[in-house]
């Protein structure tokens, strides 16, 4: 790029730039910078890994351990705790509502306590919404006390005023919510931890003595994820294709790349047409070019009626299916030909406008032959250029996807982005797909470092 | 004995005729520069004979081989090139030494003809280092030496000095004189500066519109010029043309020029007396009039328009008849825009220029 | 020695051994021209070929495009009927339009995010403009698919996933770095000098932008807006993670692939291609703009 040219240098700070970048660097970071960070610690962390047990059934109160996601523990109390004042708005904390009643007891006596909502069928409210009377509901269970406890206190383990009897009329006086919150105790290794949890991480199981741990309070790094990707039957299979492909292609494209950008460099009339028709794919999203052949290796498709009416065939084969991978593999390989090939010419093409002239032909005069000034002069100054489109080009194959969906359904011939979307789409493992998805990352990355070592430029050659 | 002879050139792009038919012989050993205003196919004829474009027509010669359809690697000559072509992705050492391992010379043999160009261009300590942290007149260097390592018996020059700034021009100029007189190389230089091509060349060839104008040793182009063109084209300020009418007084012909009469010298009187009452052009340089402050006999009264002090001289402009003449004089010549001062012609300092062809007429010799 | 060159022409005897080689060269300048045009009408026979079978599938019935063999010849018989078929297909339509409204989000935020870094890019020298630059290398070096994952996981939290904005938001992301670098480039093509000389004839810097360097760089802009609309367009793995309901075209047909018949398959395919065909013919200007000076 013109650097050069039109640039005015200050020596005093001059703030405009910094304002003028500062969108797009705002931008960037938002949704380009935090998000890959998350998708890294999406791949490595479980979140809710571990339940904090507390000594207290109170968030405030000492941790007397941890349980992991998951575990069967014993319930063995209950309690439920009055929310402190505006703490109401955390929607998914598991509550139990109280009502403060009163009516007749079993023994014929008049009580004022608290018992909860579930026991009490509300028949009427007053004008502003609020139960007002109801009655007592009737116990269905056989086992269970059919009489319903009337309590002093919005508490289960608060004294017991009264029984009351099903269908007794109520009075509703107010009411209360309140957290519920087990003590619940499980092994983790030898050592048995005992703490109170609130309910909304447990699920009760059957009889309410035990329970398994739903969710935890605590994400921890895990491996878990990267080791499910690995496991996965997919996994291997979509890395080595994935691999595969792009070392049959990228050779492939840089040898037909280069013989483009000669035509076009041969500077012979009607060249600017040749550079139209070989960019043309440039524009092409991967999925329509899958479609696009498979228009051909399709069975009723171009290629078998070709072949068919050039008399080279009696009935159409079949390529895309489970038992002919090679073929599929072949149309992937062809199809990307086809699409990303223009991109590496154009990054060649610039590269050879930018050699002198003079340097080439100083070359001539001082002897160099064809061959030489291709591997002496060419080949080097072209180097930055052939280095980006490497790069450029490895990173883009690693994402190859609707093309392998299009060409073979998705699964007989997989790669890692088409896993990335499986697990993320169809198996909504948003976990493993992160951990796909920075495995690509990882493995761009590497390339990329492979080819600037490998393919290293001459620094002080760019001018 | 390495002579380049050209026979009949001609070079062609899509209609436009860049070098015209063009004859010429360049001695072995000689320094020839190919001077003209751009676009009069200079460069072009350099890069027919370097091989970089082939000539259409004609026929060139290097030292009694026939090369005008070989590619420049077998035409056995070196060149240095106008943006000096330095490969940018290579040490100045690499540089240097290209053309030799081209040609496969030994290691050692590359080895001293590179630090011997090197040390001819005082640039023996960058050996190292790249191109591209190098100012122009150090790329400059380089380039000649390049050139000069191969030891061609040809070495073409295309403008090289066009790129550096005025300073460095003038020091290169002179470095380049000597050193082409120490390699004894056979050159062609091609260069629109003519103060270049006077200071440097054993012969000039001046060329406009594809065809070569006049061939000669610089004194002669500068001081006989076959042509107008020639004339207005070499020397600063350029040769001042008058407008003047040829006529007869008793057998001696006399040209008015403004409303004074001029006497030819006599070895033109002959040739003069064909333009018998037609009009004619007459030449004369700047610093070839005789001024005079005041009125003397055969001396022509003009006005002063501008007077440019020079330093080493004053530039006063005049106007004669309809023509704009610039007179040079002693810079303690003191004169003021408005006042008059009187010329003097020196007849054996005037040309004489045929108005319809526009060559000088000299008296065959 | 003042031979002064017109000496007749017929003097000149050129050696039949000369001729020869004059000859020889010749031809094989000839042939050399003849095997490059040969070359390049063959590379452009693959690259023209398949777009034209597919362009004969979308354009005929669909009868003709369940038909086997195949006529190679193209638009036999030429009707619109498959193409109809696609376009009022369930989905296709509201696709459409999500694709549009995407794409067009898309280069109005990229556009204006973009500009104002192009120009600082092009005009300033500031501590730290080169790690900027290099960064937006860099970043243009990403894989989109490692971007698509958690920024839907984000977007799932925040209320906004399966919203044509918030996939605007991530295309945007895409297409920011190359219309900086493209834009820059765009501006580095506009001396600075005619600024500076709409400055002296009485502009203030905004003016000067405003009546010299905008009227310059508009095709420049426009072209780059175009590529960013066409990224848009064709993008389809965010595209399909980041909407359920408002699927853009791409998602929309990659998703009913599999239920889908060939006509429509064939005939979205190459509704798919039509922008980027436009596209590249009115880019071809800017073509080494765009990926050309990646290198610089």
């Amino acid at each position: 790029m013109t650097t050069a040219s039109g640039i005015k240098g200050r020596k005093r700070v001059n703030w405009t730039p910094y304002i003028l970048i500062l969108p797009s660097l705002v931008y960037l970071a938002l949704f380009f910078a935090w998000p890959m960070v998350q998708g890294l610690i999406l791949a490595i962390r479980e979140e809710g890994a571990l339940l904090t047990l507390r000594s207290e059934a109170a968030s405030a109160s000492t941790v007397a351990g941890q349980l992991p996601r998951g575990m069967q523990v014993d319930i063995l109390d209950q309690r439920a705790n009055p929310i402190p004042a505006g703490a109401d708005g955390q929607g998914n904390l598991l509550t139990e509502v109280w009502y403060q009643v009163r009516g007749e007891t079993t023994d014929g006596q008049v009580v004022e306590g608290w018992t909860p909502e579930r026991r009490i069928r509300v028949r009427e409210s007053d004008a502003s919404g609020n139960p007002a009377t109801g009655t007592v509901r009737s116990i269905l269970s056989s086992s269970a006390d059919p009489l319903t406890p009337i309590h002093a206190e919005a508490n289960e383990g608060s004294e017991i005023l009264g029984k009351m009897e099903a269908r007794a009329a109520v009075e509703i006086l107010g009411q209360a919510t309140l957290e519920v919150w087990y003590h619940i105790g499980g092994k983790n290794g030898n050592e048995t931890i005992q703490g109170w949890v609130p309910a909304r991480y447990i699920r009760p199981l059957g009889d309410d003595t035990r329970g398994r741990i739903e969710a935890g309070d605590t994400s921890q790094f895990t491996t878990r994820y990267i080791e499910r990707m690995i496991n996965d039957r997919f996994f291997w299979p979509a890395l080595r294709t994935t691999l595969l492909l792009i070392v049959l292609i990228i050779p492939a494209q840089f040898v037909l790349a280069i013989i483009m950008a000669l035509v076009i460099q041969a500077e012979l009339k009607g060249s600017g047409l040749f550079l139209y028709v070989f960019s043309i794919a440039l524009g092409l999203s991967d999925l329509a070019v899958g479609i696009v052949w498979y228009s051909i290796f399709t069975q009723s498709g171009y290629l078998n009626s070709i072949l068919q009416s050039l008399g080279l065939i009696d009935a159409p084969i079949t390529y895309l299916s489970a038992d002919t991978r090679y073929w599929i593999l072949i149309a992937i390989w062809l199809a990307e030909i086809w699409r990303a090939t223009a991109i590496v010419m154009v990054i060649i093409v610039a590269g050879m406008q930018a050699i002198s002239r003079e340097v080439l032909e100083a070359a001539e005069v001082f002897g160099a032959n064809l061959w030489q000034r291709v591997r002496y002069i060419i080949i080097p100054l072209l180097r930055p250029s052939i280095q980006v489109a490497l790069i450029l080009r490895t990173i883009l194959a690693f994402q190859v996807f609707a093309l392998v969906i299009v060409l073979s359904g998705g699964d007989i011939i997989t790669v890692l982005a088409n896993e990335t979307y499986r697990q993320y789409y169809d198996l909504q493992n948003f976990n493993v797909a992160a951990a796909y998805s920075s495995l690509i990352l990882i493995l761009s990355m590497v390339t990329s470092l492979f080819y600037l070592r490998a393919v290293r430029t001459q620094e002080e050659a760019i001018e | 004995m390495t002579d380049i002879r050209i026979e009949n050139v001609t070079k062609r792009f899509d209609n436009f005729v860049a070098v015209n038919n063009v004859s010429m012989t360049i001695e072995d050993q000689e320094f020839v520069v190919l001077l003209g205003p751009s676009g009069c196919g200079k460069t072009t004829l350099l890069r027919a004979i370097a091989g970089l474009g082939m000539a259409d027509d004609g026929r060139i010669s290097i030292g009694g081989r026939d090369v005008t359809y070989l590619p420049p690697r077998e035409r056995k000559i070196s060149m240095v090139f106008q943006s000096y072509a330095i490969f940018p992705h290579m040490t100045v050492y690499d540089n240097v030494a290209f053309g030799l391992k081209m040609n496969k010379f030994e290691k050692t043999e590359i080895d001293k003809r590179v630090r011997d160009a090197a040390a001819l261009l005082h640039i023996e300590n960058m050996l190292d280092r790249y191109p591209s942290k190098m100012s122009g007149g150090q790329r400059q260097r380089v380039a000649v030496a390049r050139a000069i390592a191969m030891r061609s018996e040809v070495l073409l020059m295309d403008e090289p000095l066009s790129n550096l700034d005025a300073l460095l021009r003038l020091e290169m100029r002179a470095e380049l004189k000597r050193l082409l007189q120490e390699i004894k190389a056979t050159t062609i230089y091609v260069t629109h500066d003519q103060i270049e091509a006077l200071s440097m060349g054993d012969h000039i060839a001046v060329m406009k519109d594809g065809q070569i104008q006049q061939y000669d040793r610089p004194e002669t182009v500068y001081d006989l010029p076959s042509n107008r063109f020639v004339g207005g084209f070499i020397g600063s300020p350029p040769m001042n043309f008058m407008q003047g009418q040829v006529q007869r007084e008793n057998g001696h012909v006399k040209v008015r020029v403004g409303n004074f009469d001029l006497s030819p010298a006599e070895t033109m009187q002959p040739l003069l007396r064909s333009y018998d009452g037609s009009p004619i052009l007459m030449g004369i340089r700047a610093e070839n009039m005789e001024t005079l402050a005041q009125p003397a006999q055969d001396a022509l009264q003009v006005e002063v328009l501008v007077v440019e002090p020079l330093g080493s001289q004053n530039l006063l402009t005049v106007k004669i008849g309809d023509d704009l003449v610039k007179v040079a004089t002693h810079p303690t010549f003191r004169v003021a825009p408005g006042n008059d001062v009187w010329l003097r012609f020196p007849a054996d300092k005037i040309r004489w220029v045929d108005r319809d062809n526009g060559k000088v007429l000299y008296p065959a010799s | 020695m003042t031979t002064v060159g017109e000496t007749p022409k017929s003097a000149v005897q050129v050696s039949p051994e000369v001729k020869a080689i004059h000859r020889r060269m010749q031809r094989r300048q000839q042939l050399g021209r003849a095997v490059t045009y040969l070359v390049g009408i063959l590379i452009s026979l693959w690259v023209l070929v398949p777009i034209l079978f597919i362009t004969s599938m979308a354009l005929t019935t669909p009868a003709e495009v369940r038909a086997y063999p195949k006529g190679v010849l193209p638009f036999i018989p030429l009707s619109t009927e498959t193409l109809q078929f696609f376009l009022n297909s369930r989905g296709v339509l509201p696709g459409l339009r999500n694709s549009v409204v995407v794409a067009v989000i898309t280069l109005i935020l990229s556009t204006l995010i973009a500009a104002p870094a192009g120009y600082a890019l092009s005009r300033f020298i500031f501590r730290g403009r080169d790690m900027f630059r290099l960064s937006i290398l860099a970043v243009r070096a990403f894989p989109i698919v490692i971007l698509s994952i958690p920024l839907a996981v984000v977007f799932l939290r925040a209320g906004i996933y399966d919203s044509v904005y918030s996939l605007a938001l991530m295309h945007t992301a895409l297409a920011l770095p190359t219309t900086i670098l493209v834009l820059a480039s765009v501006f580095s093509s506009i001396p600075y000098e005619l600024e500076e000389a709409a400055m002296v004839f009485g502009c203030s810097p905004a003016q000067a932008f405003r009546h010299v360097v905008f009227p310059l760089v508009l095709p420049g802009i426009a072209a780059s807006a175009i590529f960013t609309f066409v990224l848009s367009w064709n993008e389809v793995f965010a595209a399909t993670i980041l909407t359920i309901q408002n699927r853009t075209l791409p998602a929309q047909v990659l998703v009913t692939l599999n239920q889908s018949s060939e006509p429509y398959q064939f005939a979205g395919g190459f509704f798919m291609m039509i922008p980027s065909l436009i596209f590249i013919f009115y880019i071809r200007r800017y073509l080494f703009n765009m990926w050309g000076q990646v290198s610089k």
